[in-house]
């Protein structure tokens, strides 16, 4: 029994000493508690993350203030923000997409940035109006809870010049219809296929709603709370669509990509025709330019109803748990970043639309194809989800693919038009229902 | 018992092997190739041969983004997890085969639950106390997370080790005087060796590969551990693959070092483990 004793306390002292010990290892702190910290959304371009890095450091030394800047991976955006919500370590200040920040806001996570919006939209001649719709929706009850940077999430079209031209396709089709019809002379499979667009549950299967909405298929009525999938337009589109895939006018493994399967198809030269926002041409630029050489960029095709060219925005947002301080230090920093002469470099390398008139006539969107397509998305696009009402119950709608899913179930199970239809409906209205008896 | 083996056997029996070392080295091949290709050649001429090989992606990783310093956290991470996960995990693992108490059966069946609880369900909680703690952000955080499912693992593979030896070995030592605790350290470890490394081998892989808490839990470029950073060459859309397969060679290099110098134990201490647990 008095060995028994001895090794209970030995454990126990044992544990007690590397608990300790643990906890009292030399700390790698980063963050202090007077260092004003910045999550900044981490993209694509390497160069346009190092200035935006830089140019906040620089502003921390004009303010005589420590600074910390972590570039957030967007694809980790949400589990980072939740974690830190859920601790009560979010940062003073962070860029987020237009859906994540209504979610926040809803919540009551984010500060209201009237004033501050007003402020810096005036002193840059105004914002666009396709941002100023979504920063000023009916969602928000009134409040604008950010500053918005860029436009962004407006899909360019690519296509392969040199394979269509040949085929006696100069110009850009105007139509998803001519799209398919081009792609139909000009594929050459197994080596070529034409339509590079993804059916599988991922961000960019959900182009696919936008092609419905632009056949004039809607997800919900206007109030947006009542799902209208079956509709004949939605049977017109999907006959459309499969008609095209079982023509094999889509690559193999199109319903099944990941996230990057329509840009890898594009750069293996698998795909004539691709909707990307810009990401491919800064890889072409940089790894193929033989492959930017016979590519050319357009707007999105449009429907037999409309043409529909969604535009997003990238924010910059305070949540409420930032010091008084800090938010009034936030403020000042996001007006310092809506500097022109600097947005006009960092536009330069990254791949966003403006969001405002001041930022129309930078350069770029002059002199490279890809960013005049954004500037033309930004400034002739409609808000995301147009025509539906772009409410939380229409994010989740997207987040579920539920509209590439209904394309799955016909071209891959087999099911009929209406089956898919009526079994779509369902899910979607289910989805309806829980936000409108919250 | 040896049978001989005839010549048409011995050829079968190759061949099989063959395959199966082909369907096993493939995926690690062709990673090896990929990192080895200029972006361009990735997409626009795929291909099972090193066409136009160059170090390039490598040189990136290391010299441009920093690699070396992802390494040596996760090494810091992995290692630091492995020691006290180790030793924790004999110590219950001890108690719970040898000692008689009451709710021990209880007692071993939760730790076993504790490690089959998805880790998704535990981050937003483990936010939380490590928020709490003050411990976000920091390696030695990172560490103290990774004991909530590395020492469950360690103790319950520990347990059916322990339970292969005899128990009269440590009652002969303790009849000529040792210590209940001498009897532990001086009998039952050494025989335990193999299980100890086999244990710390799986354990160390479980923290070297692990990703989702250091993404949540790490904030800093500079304390990325390896999984985090290679999730950071995706970007959005965009997918560097030769930096990504320069990257994920890179850091299964540890690995396999690891598991080539303790393969004989780990076969050893995981069937006895398993035979007698």
């Amino acid at each position: 029994m008095h060995t028994r004793k001895f090794l209970f306390k030995s454990s126990f002292r044992l544990t007690i000493l590397l608990l300790a010990m643990l906890v009292l290892l030399p700390n790698i702190v980063v963050a202090q508690s007077d260092t004003f910290t910045y999550w900044g959304g981490l993209i694509f371009s390497d160069e346009a993350n190092s200035m935006f890095e830089a140019r906040i450091k620089e502003w921390g030394e004009m303010k005589g203030i420590p600074v910390e800047v972590v570039m957030i991976n967007q694809n980790e955006t949400v589990q980072r923000v939740s974690a830190a919500i859920e601790a009560g370590t979010l940062p003073d200040a962070l860029d987020l997409g237009w859906g994540f920040m209504l979610l926040l806001s809803q919540n009551d996570q984010l500060v209201a940035l009237n004033d501050l919006y007003t402020e810096i939209g005036d002193a840059h001649g105004g914002w666009l109006d396709s941002i100023n719709s979504l920063m000023t929706s009916d969602e928000f009850g009134g409040s604008i809870y950010g500053v918005p940077y860029a436009a962004s999430g407006m899909n360019v079209l690519y296509r392969r010049y040199d394979v269509l031209s040949a085929a006696g396709f100069e110009d850009a089709p105007a139509t998803w219809e001519e799209a398919a019809d081009q792609s139909r002379a000009a594929q050459s499979p197994p080596e070529t296929y034409g339509m590079g667009f993804a059916l599988s549950n991922v961000g960019d299967g959900n182009l696919t709603t936008v092609m419905l909405q632009s056949w004039g298929g809607r997800i919900a009525d206007d109030t947006g709370t009542t799902c209208t999938i079956d509709s004949d337009e939605t049977r017109a589109f999907l006959e459309w669509i499969t008609t095209a895939f079982s023509d094999g006018l889509f690559p193999p493994g199109a319903t099944t990509w990941d996230g990057a399967g329509d840009n890898t198809a594009y750069q293996a030269g698998n795909a004539l025709f691709i909707a990307n926002p810009g990401s491919v041409y800064l890889n072409m630029k940089d790894n193929d330019p033989e492959l930017l050489e016979a590519s050319r960029f357009s707007g999105l095709p449009g429907g037999p109803v409309m043409r529909l060219v969604p535009v997003d925005t990238v924010i910059r947002s305070i949540p409420t748990t930032t010091s008084p301080d800090k938010q009034a230090l936030a403020a000042d920093l996001f007006q310092f970043l809506a500097d022109d002469e600097f947005m006009a470099a960092y536009m330069n390398a990254a791949i966003y639309g403006p969001a405002m008139q001041s930022q129309v006539d930078f350069p770029v969107f002059t002199e490279s194809p890809v960013h005049v397509g954004l500037l033309d998305g930004a400034l002739n696009g409609t808000p995301a989800g147009f025509p539906d009402v772009n409410n939380a119950a229409y994010a989740e709608y997207g987040t579920n693919f539920l509209t590439p899913r209904m394309i799955q179930r016909i071209a891959v199970d087999g099911i009929s038009i209406d089956d898919a239809i009526a079994e779509t409906q369902q899910a979607c209205q289910d989805i309806y229902d829980k936000y409108n008896t919250q | 018992m040896f049978y001989r083996v005839s010549l048409p056997q011995k050829f079968v029996y190759y061949m099989l092997l063959v395959i199966m070392a082909l369907v096993i080295l493939f995926p690690i091949y062709y990673m090896v190739i990929v990192s080895l290709k200029l972006p361009k050649d990735i997409y626009r001429t795929p291909s099972l041969l090193p066409i136009n090989a160059t170090l390039k992606n490598y040189i990136d990783l290391f010299a441009k983004d920093d690699f070396f310093i992802n390494i040596r956290n996760s090494l810091v991470v992995a290692s630091l997890s492995t020691i006290v996960s180790v030793f924790f995990s004999c110590l219950a693992s001890y108690s719970l085969v040898r000692l008689r108490y009451r709710l021990r059966d209880w007692i071993g069946r939760l730790i076993l639950f504790t490690y089959l609880t998805p880790s998704a369900l535990l981050f937003i909680p483990l936010s939380v106390i490590i928020a709490q703690l003050q411990l976000g952000n920091k390696l030695h955080g990172l560490i103290f997370v990774y004991l909530t499912f590395a020492a469950p693992l360690s103790t319950w593979l520990m347990m059916g080790y322990f339970k292969g030896i005899p128990v009269d070995l440590e009652e002969q030592a303790m009849v000529d005087g040792a210590t209940r605790f001498q009897a532990f350290y001086k009998i039952l470890l050494p025989l335990a060796v193999p299980g100890l490394i086999a244990v710390s081998v799986f354990t160390f892989t479980s923290a070297w590969n692990e990703l989702l808490y250091g993404l949540i839990f790490i904030t800093s470029p500079d304390l990325q551990t390896v999984p985090v950073a290679i999730s950071y060459l995706i970007t959005g859309d965009v997918f560097r693959y030769g930096l990504i397969m320069a990257a994920s060679v890179a850091a299964a290099a540890p690995v396999m070092i690891l598991y080539y110098l303790s393969q004989r134990f780990v076969v050893q201490g995981l069937s006895a483990g398993a035979v007698k647990g």
